[in-house]
């Protein structure tokens, strides 16, 4: 399936099912994290950002298949190599004559991408005929990831970045199907557990850094791959959940000296 | 189990490949080695021209793994990346011989860290695959079949027993530390890594030309743990602290660096001045 964020970017959301571990509000029912994908309609042929997990091999394939009417794509970009994010990337044809594989790294023979085109932050590419800068992402893991914007319908492709777990019924949800947004306890459950050096964090100083990125950027909506899609005013909703998240997440721990 | 072939470097003409055979740290333990590619272009170098950086030699972030020899069974900690399969493979055969590997442990399910782990795994079919117990997406990384370790989980190879602990700095939260009890090493895979001149792959430390430079350190860690420009310096500080309260190893045996076998402790105190630094100048770059 897919869901239109804006006119010309659809989400093709996946989920992995978490099995309980006694840590999180949804312990009980198992909760769940997307691993999804997104699929843009650029005027010179269809772009999807990042490539899926293994896991979800065959359902992305299926989704890739859906979406383009078995055409499939005419460009890979992966916000890095992280294996959730750049598993599939030999079945859906990427590095091919047909499909153009763009990826952030300075080696990618290492990153085991040794045909992509690479990309740096800060670097602003065409593919497809669409323009995409490549942001340097506050809230990341991997050294090489990038976020991606995207120039032409303002969406913010966030890698691991505005995750949130959630329930079972709520994995086709994007943030405008939640009334009172998306729950916090959601947003600092998955932050905590995934970006784990936000135990560190001087909360301060985060929040600056993601003001800049909204203020040098039009954003209208923000495309994680580990949570909901965010679009317009619940961005400010969701910024205002994940600050109070990073800050119970550093206030919650101790150095063991 | 063979002997470790002599120590040589092999510079492969036209490419960017440094190929090298493993250097034996300790008896048992050996330190295999891919330079990966020279980052003078990538970093700028010539332009920036940092203390430690000599614009006649190449410059190298490595990427290590480590084998561990026990009197009944052998240990491979992480596999080097993707362009260097053969090699590690080589290496690997020519190391454990006739025996085969008997576990190998992914300390996190990075590319360069784990990528050969498939084909390491065909070559060694009865190698057991140890990974990470931290984490909560194990089968995303086609690691929910392996044997799970964390804090005080050990493996004994005869005379010789291995302990995982808690990745204390880390990217991805599926990590695990290790720390070889006979020889009190402490491998902290992507912390305490280190760019070094081309002349000094495979060399401890102490035996480079020219002395250590903090600025080593922060050229890494503002790439890698990029996220130090985001913390509380102090509470790192701290962390750090704690970890030479906990550890305060005879060696470091870094993923991403040289072998640290002298003045451990120091180079340890020394890592307490990076994030300050990372947090007045921000990221320097990414790498991978």
């Amino acid at each position: 399936m897919s869901v239109e964020l804006t006119p010309t970017v659809e989400w093709l959301p996946q989920c992995y099912p978490h099995e309980d571990d006694g840590r999180n509000d949804n312990d009980g029912d198992g909760y769940h994290e997307h691993v999804s994908v997104y699929l843009v309609r650029a005027d010179d042929g269809d772009v999807l950002i990042d490539s899926g997990s293994v896991y979800h091999r065959d359902e992305v394939q299926e989704s890739v298949d859906a979406a383009t009417d078995t055409t499939g794509l005419d460009a890979l970009v992966l916000s890095h190599s992280d294996y959730p994010h750049a598993g599939n990337v030999s079945p859906l044809g990427a590095a091919s004559e047909d499909v153009e594989l763009v990826a952030s790294s300075g080696s990618p023979a290492q990153q085991g991408l040794p045909a992509a085109r690479t990309v740096s932050i800060g670097d602003q590419e065409r593919i497809c005929g669409r323009r995409f800068s490549f942001v340097d992402p506050p809230l990341a893991d991997r050294s090489h990831t990038t976020w991606i914007y995207d120039h032409v319908d303002g969406v913010l492709f966030t890698a691991d970045g505005f995750g949130a777990y959630h329930p079972p019924e709520h994995c086709e949800a994007t943030a405008a199907d939640f009334e009172d947004g998306i729950p916090t306890e959601a947003v600092f459950e998955y932050h905590r557990d995934n970006l784990v050096w936000l135990r560190y964090v001087d909360p301060g100083k985060i929040r600056r850094a993601l003001d800049d990125i909204f203020g040098a950027y039009d954003v209208t909506a923000v495309a994680p791959v580990h949570g909901h899609p965010v679009v317009g005013a619940a961005i400010d909703s969701y910024l205002d959940g994940f600050y109070d998240a990073a800050e119970r997440i550093a206030d919650e721990y101790e150095v063991d000296v | 189990m063979r002997t470790c072939p002599p120590f040589e470097v092999t510079f492969i003409p036209g490419t960017a490949v440094v190929r090298t055979m493993p250097r034996q740290i300790a008896e048992g333990l050996y330190w295999i080695y891919e330079a990966g590619p020279d980052r003078v272009e990538r970093f700028e170098l010539d332009r920036r021209n940092p203390e430690w950086y000599d614009p006649d030699h190449e410059v190298y972030i490595p990427q290590c793994a480590y084998l561990l020899e026990g009197e009944d069974e052998t240990l491979l900690f992480d596999t080097l990346s993707p362009a260097c399969t053969d090699h590690v493979l080589d290496v690997l055969a020519d190391l454990v011989g006739d025996g085969g590997l008997d576990y190998l442990v992914v300390s996190h399910p990075d590319v360069p860290h784990a990528g050969n782990a498939p084909a390491i795994l065909d070559a060694h079919p009865a190698a057991e695959l140890v990974a990470p117990g931290y984490g909560n997406d194990h089968e995303l990384y086609r690691l929910g079949e392996a044997t799970h370790v964390t804090e005080g989980d050990t493996i004994d190879l005869g005379d010789r027993v291995v302990e995982f602990h808690e990745a204390t700095f880390l990217d991805a939260p599926v990590s695990v530390w290790m720390t070889d009890r006979r020889t009190d090493t402490l491998f902290t895979v992507d912390w305490m890594g280190f760019p070094h001149l081309g002349g000094d792959a495979l060399r401890f430390v102490d035996e480079t030309d020219r002395a250590f430079d903090v600025e080593q350190f922060v050229e890494f860690h503002s790439r890698v743990l990029f996220w130090y420009q985001y913390v509380d310096v102090e509470t790192v500080q701290r962390e750090v602290d704690a970890l030479l309260e906990k550890f305060d190893p005879s060696v470091v045996a870094p993923s991403h660096g040289l072998v640290i076998r002298e003045d451990t402790t120091d180079y340890v105190e020394l890592m307490k001045d990076v994030p300050g630094i990372v947090d007045r100048r921000g990221r320097v770059g990414t790498l991978g």
